[in-house]
């Protein structure tokens, strides 16, 4: 187990320690709940995954250096902005497909600016949850308020990384 | 039925890009290439398991214990950074995705949070939710991509939100 991972258990244990404080039905709702949404997650898994694998095979290992690339500077930072929004799906979709494009060339600030794009734009999600649940007025309000953040994330880990050169993945 | 379709679109949709991709490999590398993509899908899904599972727990415990009523009376018009950091913050901790999150700006609104607060909450969400960064950032990026991504992006949500308190965009929670 990562670091990270026994972080994560530490944490949800604690939780549940306060769940149960409050009473053992509380912790079965919990466990009912977690169940629910594994059967709901499974499946999306069992597709997501192998498609990321899939894409990444078929990615010519140089093919995101131009347009995404280390060197592609600002304008790769918008073209990578403006993709990320149109990126189908959830997590378990947008970040295998980010270490595939990392492993085909893409650039640090670049991926940086695709994940922005990704969180804040994400036209699957606009259309299926947010215009239908708040109406086109706080989904026009939402996007005027965010509109320059995906590039300026960009730019600011571009300055980053300047001074501290890191690579994508776990080695 | 529509119901259904939009439970169920990104399941679609990823399984036709899926297979598209796997006729496409087959093609040009045959099907030893299929196979082998498939198993390294496999050890990946084995990688992200552990996370996944705490991850859920997690957000079933933090959905039970947390109050959305009384975090919305803190985020109100008149409450300046402070409730456009209280939205950033409790998005960011807000676990599960948009059909976990966005009912729950129905109810905040409902409570007394603006829309500034609002668009804060959501975006603290979608941008540095822990969940998504603890259960795929972090196993598949690496710790350093994800924190310096997450220490970027940290403060957006409320620069968002304080933003959208000055537009002239009237928006009132559906009743």
């Amino acid at each position: 187990m990562t670091p990270g991972q026994m972080f994560l258990w530490l944490v949800a244990l604690v939780a549940l320690g306060f769940c149960l404080r409050r009473g053992p039905g509380m912790l079965r709702r919990v466990g009912t709940e977690t169940g629910q949404s594994l059967v709901k997650i499974l499946p999306l898994f069992a597709v997501a995954l192998p498609m990321a694998a899939f894409l990444a095979e078929l990615m010519p290992a140089d093919a995101a250096v131009t347009w995404i690339g280390p060197e592609s500077g600002p304008l790769g930072v918008v073209i990578a902005s403006v993709a990320g929004g149109f990126m189908p799906g959830g997590p378990f979709v947008t970040f295998p497909l980010v270490l595939a494009f990392a492993k085909a060339g893409a650039g640090v600030p670049q991926m940086v600016a695709l994940i922005t794009g990704w969180s804040i734009f994400a036209v699957h999600r606009i259309i299926s949850w947010e215009y239908p649940l708040l109406g086109w007025r706080f989904v026009v309000l939402r996007l005027v308020s965010a509109l320059p953040l995906p590039i300026l994330a960009g730019l600011l880990a571009e300055l980053v990384v300047e001074f501290l050169p890191m690579t994508i993945g776990t080695p | 039925m529509i119901n259904l379709l939009r439970r169920n679109a990104s399941l679609m949709v990823i399984a036709t890009i899926g297979a598209a991709a796997a006729a496409g490999l087959w093609q040009r590398d045959g099907g030893a290439a299929v196979g082998h993509a498939l198993y390294h899908a496999w050890e990946l899904f084995l990688f992200i398991v552990p996370s996944l599972l705490a991850g859920l727990l997690l957000a079933a415990a933090l959905r039970q214990l947390m109050s959305p009523g009384a975090l919305g009376r803190w985020m109100g018009a008149e409450s300046g950074w402070f409730g456009l950091l209280v939205a950033t913050v409790a998005g960011g901790l807000t676990p599960g995705g948009p059909m976990a999150a966005f009912p729950l700006v129905l109810v905040l609104g409902g409570a007394g949070a603006d829309r500034g607060a609002l668009i804060a909450y959501i975006l603290g969400w979608s941008l540095n939710g822990f969940q998504k960064l603890l259960v795929y950032e972090v196993p598949l990026l690496g710790p350093e991509f994800a924190i310096m991504r997450t220490l970027i992006t940290l403060p957006m949500p409320m620069l968002a939100g304080w933003l959208a308190r000055k537009l002239p965009i009237v928006w009132e929670p559906p009743k």
